[in-house]
C-alpha cells in the first residue's frame, strides 16, 4: 500500500509511523498500521502497550510527536476529538461517558446538534425518531425516552455505540467493550459488531478477553512496549502463539495444563476456616451455605448477575445479613459492620479496585497500612503512625508481591491495573487476614499480571490461608481452585471438586438453571 | 505496565529533568505562593506602612476569628463534606454567651461554658443529620445555619446586644487582650495559633487525621478497610462547632457585643483560606497550614487595598479574583497531569 494510491482503493485509516513520548516513556513507537472498509480488527496487548495512547490519538485527544494519519488517502489532521468524530471515527471507552439524567435520546444525539423548532426550541419528537432510527440499527428494545442511568451495563453500551452511528461513523473503536456483560448480552453485542461490518464500517475491538478475539475478529494487531509486534489474520493465530506475542514469551500454558502441572487435586487440609450457614440477604442472596477449609482455593462462579459479588459482601458483612450465621475458625461474627469481620480475620478484596478497593490518591504505603494503622504506632498507646514502620512493612510488600512502583511513596493513582490490585492484596495481608475473597481480581489485569495473581493466591493457600476466588472467566477458575461452587439467581446450585472441575461443567451448570 | 517499563519511567525521570520543568507545571504547584509573595511584595512597593510591625500585629489579631472558623471548616473539607452553618453557629453561641454575662449575671466562664455545650450539640446535630441520617451536608447545614441566625435575630428583636458595662474585663481580653511580652501579639493570635497546632497534629500525625484523608479520598474503600466512616464524619462536624466558640467568644469580647450579623461574609473569607490552602498544596488536599497560610493572605490583601485608600467593595473583587486565579492554577495542573 502507498500513500499515493487514488482514493477509491486506499484504505479507511492509514497510521503511518506514528510516535507519542510521555515524560519518561515512549507510548508509541514507531507505529504504521492500516485499516480496510467493513473488517473487525482486534487490538490486543498488556496494559501499558500502548493501545489506549494510539487510540487516544487517533481520537483526537492527544497529538502525536511523529508520523500521520490518513482517511482514505487523505491526510488527516486532529487537533481535537471533535475532528474525528466529524471525520467519521466514533469511540465507545470502557467508563461509560454517557450522561446518566438525561434521556436515551439526549445521549444518542450529543454532539450533533439537537433538532430545533424555530431555531430555539428542540424539537423533541424529531429528537426520538433519530435517536429511534439508530438504536433500531442494533436491534435494542431501548425507549428512546428511558433515562440512561435507568439502563443496565450493556445498554448503556449499546447506546454509546448508537451514538457512533447516529454520528455516521465509518470506523468504531470499542474499547473493553464486554466487560461487565452477560454472556448473551455478549452475543448480542458481538451480532451488532457483525451487522455494522456487514453495512461497511470498520470496527476495531480492543479486549484482554482472547476467546473474544478469535470469535469475533478478522485480523489481530499486537502492541508491545509501545511497539506493533504482530498484524496477522485471526485464523492463522491460536492461543498460545497470541498469547507468546502479547508476553514476548516462548510459551503458554493453558488452563487444564495449569491445572494439571500445580497438582490441584481433591481438598486439602481439615478443619474449616470460614463456615457459611444459610445466609440470605435482601441484595438477592438466598439461603446460601458453604466452608472452606485453610489451605483450599475455593472458586465461585456463575454468570454476571447470579450473586457471587451479593454473597461475598454479605458474608464480610459490607452489605446487610438478613438471616444466616458466618463462622470464622468456629467463632461467630456479627453481620454489623465489616471491621467485626475484619477483626476475625475475614479479609474482602472488592470486585472494583478503584471505587472500592483503594483510595487513590493515597500513596503505595498507606494504602498496604490503612487497615492496619493500629500496628504501626510510635508507641503503643499513641494513636499517632511512626512513619518509619509503616515504610518497613510497605517496603517487605512491595518487595514480596512484586509490586512495580519506583518507590512506597507513589500515588496508587498511577500505577498498572494488575498492581493496583497488588496494592489491596498487601493491604489485607499486612492486616492479617486469614481467609481472604477476591472478587474478580483480574479484571482489567494483563496476562502476565494475572499469573501473577494466580501465584499469589496459590502461595497464600500454600501457607495455610482459605482462599475464596470469584471469576467470570471460568477458565481461570479451572487453572487455580481445588473445588468450584456455582451460583444462579442467588442460590448456590452446583459443586465441582478435583478432576471434575473443568470449563464445560461450569458452563453446563450455569445453564441448566435458567 | 512490565517492571521493565516501570524501571524505565523511574530512570529517565531523574534524566530528564528538563523535560518535567515546564512553566505551567510550575505555575500550577507554585502558583498560589508566587501570587501570594508577589502582591506583599507589591503593597510594600506601594506603601511603607504595609511592613509597619505594628500594622502587622493588628492584622494578626483581626484574621484570628477567621482562622479559627476555617480551622474547623477544614477538617470537614478533607472528608468531602461542606458547612455552611458554621458562622450560625458563631452568631447563637456569641448571643448566648453575652446574653448570659449581660442579662442574667452569670460568670463569664460558665457562660463560656455553656456556649461550648451549645457549639457542640450544634455541630453534632450536623454530624447526625449528614452522617448518620444520610442528608447532603451542604443543604442540610445551610438549613442548619439559617435557623440558627434566625433563632438569633428573633431572641434580641434583630438588633445587637450590647455590654460594654456589664462584661468582665478578663472576658474582654479574650477580644484583644494585652501583648505579650516577647512578640507583643494579642490573645486571640496565640489562641488561633494554639488551635492551628492542634488541629495540624489531629490531621496530619494521627491515626483519625490518616482516616479523615482516607474517606476524603474514598468512603467506601475506606468503609470495607475497617474504618468507622461515620462517626468521623460526624466527628468532623462537632469540631467546626468547637472551633465557632472560640470565634464567637473572640469577636464578641472584641467588640463588646453581640452583632445581628448573618456572617455571611466571613463564612465566603473561611472558605476562601481553606480552598487557596488546598491550591496551594502539592496534592490539592484541605490542610491546615495551608489554610493559615489562605488566611494570611486574605487578610494582607485586605490590608493592602485598605492602605491604598480601597473600598469593601473594590477588596470584595480583588479577593474573588485572587480565587479564581488560584482555581485556576490548580485546573491547569490537573488537565496536565
Amino acid at each position: 500500500m502507498t500513500a499515493t494510491a487514488p482514493a477509491e482503493s486506499a484504505p479507511l485509516l492509514e497510521v503511518s509511523e506514528v510516535t507519542k513520548r510521555y515524560p519518561g516513556v515512549l507510548a508509541v513507537d514507531g507505529v504504521t498500521l492500516s485499516l480496510e472498509a467493513g473488517e473487525i480488527v482486534g487490538l490486543v496487548g498488556k496494559n501499558g502497550a500502548g493501545k489506549s495512547t494510539l487510540i487516544k490519538i487517533i481520537a483526537g485527544a492527544e497529538r502525536a510527536d511523529e508520523g500521520h494519519l490518513s482517511l482514505s488517502g487523505e491526510p488527516l489532521d486532529l487537533h481535537r476529538p471533535h475532528d474525528a468524530t466529524v471525520a467519521g471515527l466514533a469511540f465507545v471507552h470502557q467508563d461509560l461517558q454517557d450522561v446518566g439524567d438525561l434521556s436515551v435520546a439526549e445521549n444518542v444525539m450529543m454532539g450533533l446538534g439537537y433538532p430545533r423548532r424555530l431555531g430555539l426550541f428542540v424539537d423533541w419528537a424529531e429528537l426520538h425518531r433519530r435517536a429511534a432510527q439508530s438504536i433500531a440499527r442494533l436491534e435494542a428494545d431501548i425507549d428512546p425516552r428511558q433515562p440512561v442511568g435507568e439502563l443496565s451495563v450493556a445498554q448503556q453500551r449499546l447506546v454509546m455505540i448508537a451514538r457512533g452511528l447516529a454520528q455516521k461513523a465509518r470506523l468504531l473503536v470499542l474499547d473493553e467493550p464486554s466487560a461487565s456483560l452477560t454472556d448473551e448480552e455478549i452475543d448480542h453485542l458481538f451480532a451488532v459488531v457483525r451487522r455494522l461490518r456487514d453495512g461497511g464500517i470498520t470496527v476495531v475491538y480492543v479486549s484482554h478477553r482472547l476467546e473474544e478475539i478469535f470469535e469475533l475478529t478478522e485480523r489481530v494487531i499486537v502492541m508491545r512496549n509501545g511497539q506493533l509486534v504482530a498484524d496477522e489474520p485471526t485464523s492463522s493465530l491460536d492461543r498460545s502463539s497470541l498469547i507468546s506475542h502479547i508476553t514476548g514469551h516462548e510459551h503458554a500454558q493453558t488452563a487444564v495444563e495449569r491445572r494439571a502441572s500445580r497438582g490441584v487435586g481433591g481438598r486439602p487440609g481439615t478443619g474449616a476456616a470460614l463456615e457459611v450457614e444459610g445466609v440470605s440477604a435482601d441484595t438477592g442472596v438466598h439461603n446460601c451455605s458453604f466452608d472452606v477449609r485453610q489451605g483450599e482455593i475455593l472458586g465461585l462462579g456463575g454468570l454476571m448477575g447470579s450473586g457471587r459479588t451479593e454473597l461475598v459482601r454479605a458474608v464480610f458483612g459490607a452489605d446487610y445479613r438478613r438471616e444466616g450465621t458466618v463462622r470464622l475458625h468456629g467463632v461467630a461474627i456479627s453481620h454489623k459492620d465489616p471491621s467485626q469481620s475484619m477483626s476475625a480475620g475475614l479479609a474482602l478484596l472488592p470486585e472494583d479496585r478503584k471505587t472500592q478497593g483503594n483510595i487513590m490518591d493515597f500513596s503505595v504505603r498507606n494504602n498496604i497500612t490503612l487497615a492496619s494503622l493500629d500496628r504501626h504506632r510510635v508507641r503503643p498507646r499513641v494513636p499517632v503512625p511512626s512513619a518509619r514502620s509503616e515504610k518497613r512493612a510497605a517496603d517487605r510488600r512491595i518487595d514480596r508481591l512484586g509490586i512495580a512502583t519506583p518507590s512506597d511513596r507513589q500515588l496508587v493513582r498511577l500505577l498498572s491495573g494488575g498492581n493496583q490490585q497488588k496494592v489491596v492484596i498487601a493491604k489485607w495481608l499486612e492486616q492479617g487476614a486469614d481467609v481472604l475473597i477476591f472478587d474478580e481480581p483480574t479484571i482489567g489485569v494483563d496476562v502476565d499480571g494475572k499469573e501473577e495473581i494466580y501465584d499469589i493466591m496459590e502461595e497464600l493457600a500454600g501457607e495455610g490461608k482459605a482462599v475464596v476466588f470469584i471469576s467470570s472467566e471460568f477458565s481461570e477458575l479451572v487453572g487455580v481452585c481445588h473445588r468450584v461452587l456455582v451460583l444462579s439467581e442467588g442460590r448456590i446450585v452446583g459443586e465441582l471438586e478435583g478432576d471434575a472441575v473443568a470449563e464445560p461443567a461450569i458452563v453446563e451448570i450455569c445453564y441448566s438453571q435458567l | 505496565m512490565s517492571d521493565k517499563a516501570s524501571a524505565q519511567v523511574t530512570s529517565s525521570k531523574s534524566n530528564d529533568w528538563r523535560q518535567d520543568l515546564d512553566l505551567l507545571k510550575v505555575i500550577s504547584r507554585f502558583g498560589v505562593l508566587i501570587t501570594l509573595l508577589a502582591s506583599i511584595l507589591i503593597f510594600a512597593v506601594l506603601n511603607d506602612r504595609f511592613i509597619e510591625i505594628d500594622g502587622i500585629r493588628t492584622s494578626l489579631n483581626l484574621a484570628s476569628p477567621l482562622l479559627m472558623l476555617a480551622l474547623g471548616l477544614t477538617v470537614v473539607l478533607a472528608m468531602g463534606d461542606f458547612d455552611l452553618s458554621v458562622t450560625g453557629i458563631q452568631s447563637a453561641a456569641g448571643a448566648i454567651v453575652v446574653i448570659l454575662i449581660v442579662n442574667h449575671d452569670w460568670s463569664w466562664l460558665l457562660a463560656i461554658v455553656v456556649g461550648m455545650l451549645f457549639c457542640l450539640a450544634a455541630g453534632s446535630l450536623n454530624g447526625l443529620l449528614v452522617s448518620y441520617a444520610g442528608m447532603p451536608s451542604f443543604i442540610t447545614t445551610l438549613a442548619t445555619g439559617l435557623i440558627l441566625i434566625g433563632t438569633r435575630y428573633e431572641a434580641a428583636d434583630g438588633r445587637n446586644i450590647t455590654g460594654s458595662q456589664d462584661l468582665p474585663d478578663i472576658y474582654r481580653d479574650f477580644g484583644v487582650g494585652r501583648p505579650d511580652p516577647w512578640l507583643e501579639l494579642h490573645t486571640p493570635v496565640w489562641i488561633a495559633a494554639g488551635l492551628a497546632i492542634l488541629m495540624w497534629l489531629l490531621m496530619s500525625k494521627t491515626e483519625a487525621g490518616r482516616y479523615m484523608y482516607a474517606i476524603g479520598g474514598n468512603p467506601e474503600a475506606a468503609r470495607l478497610s475497617g474504618i468507622n466512616v461515620k462517626a468521623l464524619r460526624a466527628l468532623g462536624f462537632t469540631a467546626v462547632g468547637f472551633m465557632a466558640l472560640f470565634a464567637a467568644v473572640t469577636t464578641t469580647a472584641r467588640t463588646a457585643s453581640s452583632v445581628a450579623d448573618s456572617g455571611f461574609s466571613t463564612l465566603l473569607g473561611a472558605y476562601a483560606a481553606a480552598f487557596l490552602g488546598a491550591a496551594a498544596s502539592k496534592r490539592t488536599l484541605f490542610n491546615v497550614p495551608g489554610t493559615v497560610l489562605g488566611v494570611i493572605f486574605l487578610q494582607a490583601v485586605d490590608r493592602g487595598l485598605i492602605l491604598e485608600g480601597y473600598s469593601t467593595g473594590v477588596r470584595d473583587i480583588a479577593k474573588g479574583c485572587i480565587l479564581l486565579l488560584a482555581m485556576a492554577f490548580t485546573r491547569i495542573g490537573a488537565s496536565r497531569r
